[in-house]
């Protein structure tokens, strides 16, 4: 037998066991003889230990033989040496009186009850052994009414047992404060808001309370915790770029609810509204169910032959007559990784062309341009998990609790333990309040605004010298650049006092490790690879790359827009980030792909609509992009749809841009098909199936891969394992790459041998060697330059929590009870100066055109500055936005539009 | 609507804060006695308007506020009575004192609950409240009205007390 260092164990039932680091009694049982050998009913393994229920009592003693004394093992700490008995007589007899009390004040209605056999009540009392309450019925709380306000979320707490699982959930994962225990005693029940309903709290309906509750007291429409469900499929969440991982419970081909694993390293047992409970979009009746070909003006249901005949048709025609340049592809970031890499294939191989590009073009290109510059690649440094380290979060040009919810749940924990956050927007955000600084910027001059905040970092002496000497270069140039700036200048073009900045920035300098998170705030401007440059240059100058809880982390996008740039789906670089432009790569695509392949840039997604408009661009072919009603400026795209002579859309509904389609393809969407998604930590995770695809629909991969055989190129069916192997063996990042070694979790690429993740980037040296700055002198953008006389508001956009994007998906569901239209943003004093109040409608109004809104009046923004939403197409908030781009990438300003508004 | 607190009540209310340096949130009791002694209740408003002082989610200082049975989160009448009801005080009268109370006050007796402690009169002068152990146990029955303490109340003294409130 091994000899165990004494100080090292303790005994459970007269057996040592190794004790771990800052274990309580209860983890330290939990481990050695499994979850469930001690029975609980507050504890739950997401939340805090808490100590109320006391069913997990055990007895301990010093001695084996000595004094016992009974504790809750929940939030007991272990000391070595200790004797625990998790079943003596007496524990036993405790447990069970415990939850026969419980049991007084409990409807006994197990077998109609919509938890009946996933209840954690029902399983503790059968644990402890109750066969019979020995107390006549008393004074209880049967007569609780049920609420049923909400689109989601359900209560019935003649259910509850008063654990406050839920109110920590509340609390401790999403950090809503929504829920709290009203009273004390016997009178103890839990509230929402101010005693009010689910549906008139602030709840954000993240369902975390659901999950934790062990009853059914706290559930939600879909009866998530039900057991009726035959199977259960983990799968990836096809919204944001979190990633988070769900589990789909289905009983035949039907989804009935989704909830999260609890062992998730992306979002442990939590995700948000979107991932929980916007789903049944999937089988809604306006899906696609046949393929559309466009006759006589009209577009008539065909078979996918004839679909596929007349595509095949057209395009070879196109080929003949214009040559493959005359063809373009928009690939989709909510498809999967082989699906990306299938369209990018079918464009580059089977077409011929570069004329490839996608929706990252639109958000977040300037951060893969802004870091490969600075870097040598463009993804996110470190994890989301590394929140959990880190000293200070910057986050710049984003709102993380609507946009990545997890995330922002995440970051606004962090905030809250009182780890400082800065903040650098020009609204105030969800997580605000939560912040030490916030740098309230005019939209525009994130450039002004980071260059005086480097300033005064170099002017405190904060510079790491030794990381800059060993590990970058261009130095000198920054500093140069730094010292020539002109304060008072960029302090009236931003509107932000120059000692809020330099507090800001002596605090993001002076922390141990400080870790930075960018969004759409950052990239959709004229400067905003320029700006992704100024957010690695803070980073490098303060040492704050390469080690856990630091770097330069951008919040992407869409669920896989990380890995549709990672699969090629972009007209400069192919799969795996090799230049399209390089004769030797150009050799490896050929070989690879068995054929010829063009050493030309392609179009991005501007210069293609330009170029249809000119006539050059014959043919597009998008697969899931709605850009009629995302891209900027949408008279231009309408105009740049209706002159195409051959438009293919791959959709899921019919949408805006598909009404100009010539052919439609009815796709499956992320429920019914397999393959990965990369999130925004290069997390490449597994999508499940859980459902076969809806009749009359097929996988866009299947969808591409038939499409390119009818083209005469040979190309294997669309799998998991094959398609994965296939993108392993040309995307470097890939190589190793299988699907049973992603395992639940996924891995993040760079894959390392035995396909084993890479959790920080540039540890050792950058990718590009020396990490480079860059000096970036402030340019204002011409719209602002232009218009500022003649329209003198700033409309900037964003988005909500409840809805995605232009809401294709989120409209369907029940999302669209909660939040039903965009409304514009105006600060009180513009407000009183216009006359407006809030509920009134407005005429909203730029050099493109105009949109009419209802009004908000808040302080959420400053004097001059307007803000809305695009999620509703019937606003179209896009005809009013601009199709000035960013410099480097093309990437269009959504952020900054000179408007300006009347009452109508 | 928004709170509106004099300056003067504000004033004391951060001189209050400043007791507890480690933390604004152990402020939170005093700070809602200050509070209730000017409005003589605390609202939802004065809910939110504590936490934005004291820098918390308006949901933890309402758990206090519920919490306690001292504290009251509707308004009272112009006189605010609370009868002792524990043990020393209840063997000594205290039922027939409330009854007595009411009736001479006006105030609906049957309004007075477990679950809405305070009953009001129709004209606002007077409300009541069967309260907690008001730590006269030698003396009872006791009551408070406002501030004032009264022990040994007989219900032949209600008219006189009643009158002096005025």
């Amino acid at each position: 037998m091994i000899q165990i260092a004494k100080d090292k164990t303790a005994y459970i039932d007269g057996t040592p066991h190794l004790i771990g680091e800052g274990e309580s009694l209860l983890n330290f049982i939990d481990r050695h003889k499994g979850r469930g050998h001690v029975p609980t009913l507050c504890d739950a393994p997401q939340l805090e230990p808490y100590g109320a229920c006391r069913v997990c009592s055990v007895e301990v003693a010093l001695e084996v033989d000595g004094p016992r004394r009974t504790v809750a093992s929940c939030h007991t700490p272990l000391t070595p040496g200790l004797h625990i008995f998790t079943e003596s007589e007496k524990v036993n007899d405790l447990r069970r009186n415990i939850v026969e009390l419980v049991l007084t004040d409990h409807p006994l209605d197990c077998l109609t009850c919509e938890v009946n056999g996933n209840c954690e009540l029902q399983s503790v009392a059968a644990k402890v052994g109750i066969r019979e309450v020995r107390y006549p019925q008393g004074r209880n709380h049967l007569d609780r009414k049920k609420d049923l306000s909400h689109p989601y979320m359900t209560s019935d707490l003649s259910k509850c047992i008063n654990c406050s699982r839920c109110v920590r959930a509340c609390d401790e994962i999403q950090g809503q404060f929504v829920l709290s225990m009203h009273g004390r005693g016997f009178d103890s029940r839990i509230i929402k808001g101010f005693d009010t309903s689910f549906e008139d709290s602030d709840c954000v309906s993240c369902g975390a309370c659901s999950q934790a509750c062990p009853t059914s007291a706290i559930s939600d429409i879909f009866q998530s915790k039900s057991i009726e469900a035959t199977n259960h499929t983990r799968t990836v969440c096809t919204y944001c770029g979190v990633g988070c991982n769900l589990e789909v419970a289905t009983k035949g081909n039907e989804v009935l609810s989704i909830q999260a694993p609890p062992n998730a390293e992306t979002n442990g047992a939590h995700t948000c509204l979107k991932g929980r409970y916007a789903f049944r979009f999937y089988n809604h009746p306006d899906r696609l169910r046949s393929p559309l070909i466009r006759r006589e003006g009209k577009l008539v249901e065909a078979t996918w032959e004839e679909a596929y005949d007349h595509i095949a048709e057209n395009l070879n025609r196109i080929l003949k007559d214009s040559g493959p340049d005359a063809i373009a592809g928009i690939s989709s970031a909510r498809c999967t990784n082989e699906e990306n890499y299938l369209m990018q294939k079918f464009i580059r191989a089977v077409i011929g062309t570069n004329n490839i590009d996608c929706c990252a073009r639109v958000c977040h290109s300037p951060t893969a341009e802004g870091m490969q510059r600075s870097f040598g690649t463009g993804a996110a440094t470190n994890s989301i998990d590394d929140i959990n380290e880190t000293e200070c979060m910057l986050v710049v040009g984003a709102n993380p609790t609507q946009g990545h919810p997890v995330t922002g749940a995440r970051i606004k924990q962090r905030a809250m333990k009182g780890i400082p956050l800065i903040i650098i927007d020009p609204r105030e955000i969800e997580i605000t309040p939560y912040a030490k600084h916030h740098l309230q910027l005019r939209p525009g001059t994130n450039v002004a605004l980071l260059n005086m905040f480097s300033y005064y970092i170099l002017e405190a002496g904060l510079v790491d010298q030794d990381f800059v000497e060993r590990r970058c270069e261009n130095w000198e140039e920054l500093e140069a650049g730094l010292k020539s700036l002109d304060l008072d200048e960029i302090e009236k073009l931003t509107g932000v006092d120059r000692q809020e900045v330099k507090a800001a920035a002596i605090e993001y300098a002076s922390a141990k490790g400080a870790m930075s998170f960018h969004g759409l705030g950052v990239t959709e401007h004229s400067q905003g690879a320029k700006t992704v440059m100024l957010i690695a240059n803070l980073a490098m100058m303060t040492g704050n790359i390469g080690r856990r809880g630091v770097g330069v982390n951008p919040l992407r996008g869409q669920n896989n827009v990380q890995g549709a740039a990672d699969m090629g789906a972009q007209p400069h670089q192919g799969a795996g980030y090799l230049d399209v432009t390089d004769p030797k790569i150009q050799a490896h695509y050929e070989e690879y792909y068995g054929a010829k392949v063009s050493g030309e840039i392609g179009y991005k997604i501007p210069e293609m609509f330009e170029a249809a408009r000119n006539g050059d661009l014959k043919s597009l072919w998008l697969m899931g992009e709605d850009v009629v009603q995302t891209d900027p400026n949408s008279e231009a795209v309408r105009a740049a749809m209706a002159n195409l002579d051959f438009l293919v859309v791959q959709e899921i509904f019919m949408t805006e841009t598909a009404q100009y389609a010539n052919v439609i393809l009815p796709a499956s969407s992320f429920l019914e098909k397999s393959g990965t998604f990369t999130n925004g930590e290069r997390r490449i995770q597994r999508v499940n199936a859980a459902v076969e695809p809806l009749e009359g629909t097929k996988p866009d991969g299947q969808i591409m891969v038939e499409i390119m055989n009818r083209m005469g190129y040979e190309q294997s069916a669309c799998t998991p394992e094959g398609t994965l192997a296939e993108v392993a063996g040309i995307v470097p990042f890939f190589a190793g790459a299988t699907w049973e070694g992603l395992g639940d979790n996924g891995k993040q690429w760079p894959i390392q041998e035995g396909c084993e993740s890479t959790t920080i980037l540039h540890t050792e040296s950058f990718k590009r060697g020396l990490g480079k700055f860059h000096f970036i002198e402030f340019k204002e953008s011409s719209e602002i330059e232009d218009n500022r006389e003649q329209f003198p508001f700033i409309l900037t956009t964003g988005r909500l929590l409840e809805h995605y994007n232009c809401g294709t998906m989120t409209r369907r569901t029940r999302n669209s009870e909660i939040v039903s239209k965009d409304v514009l943003t105006i600060n009180p004093v513009d407000a009183e100066v216009k006359k407006i109040c809030s509920g009134d409608h407005l005429r909203i109004f730029s050099a493109r055109g105009e949109v009419t809104l209802e009004a908000e009046v808040s302080e959420e923004v400053k004097p001059g500055i307007l803000f809305t939403t695009f999620h509703f197409p019937e606003h179209m908030v896009n005809n009013i936005t601009s199709d000035v781009h960013d410099g480097d990438t093309m990437c269009p300003e959504y952020k900054v539009t000179s408007v300006d508004v009347e009452k109508v | 609507m928004a709170l509106k607190v004099p300056a003067d009540l504000e004033k004391e209310i951060d001189k209050r804060i400043t007791h507890y340096p480690e933390s604004k949130r152990s402020a939170v009791l005093p700070v809602l006695h200050e509070v209730q002694s000017h409005f003589g209740y605390i609202s939802e408003d004065a809910v939110v308007w504590v936490a934005k002082k004291l820098e918390l989610e308006p949901i933890r200082v309402l758990e206090v506020v519920t919490f306690y049975p001292g504290f009251r989160q509707k308004p009272v009448g112009k006189h605010h009575i609370r009868v002792c009801r524990t043990l020393s005080c209840a063997m000594a009268g205290s039922a027939e004192l409330m009854e007595e109370f009411c009736k001479k006050a006006k105030i609906d007796r049957s309004k007075v609950s477990h679950h809405d402690p305070i009953a009001v009169s129709e004209d606002g002068q007077y409300s009541i409240e069967f309260a907690e152990c008001l730590a006269g146990c030698g003396t009872g029955p006791v009551c408070m009205i406002n501030d004032d303490f009264h022990e040994e109340v007989g219900t032949d003294k209600l008219e006189e007390i009643l009158k002096n409130c005025d």
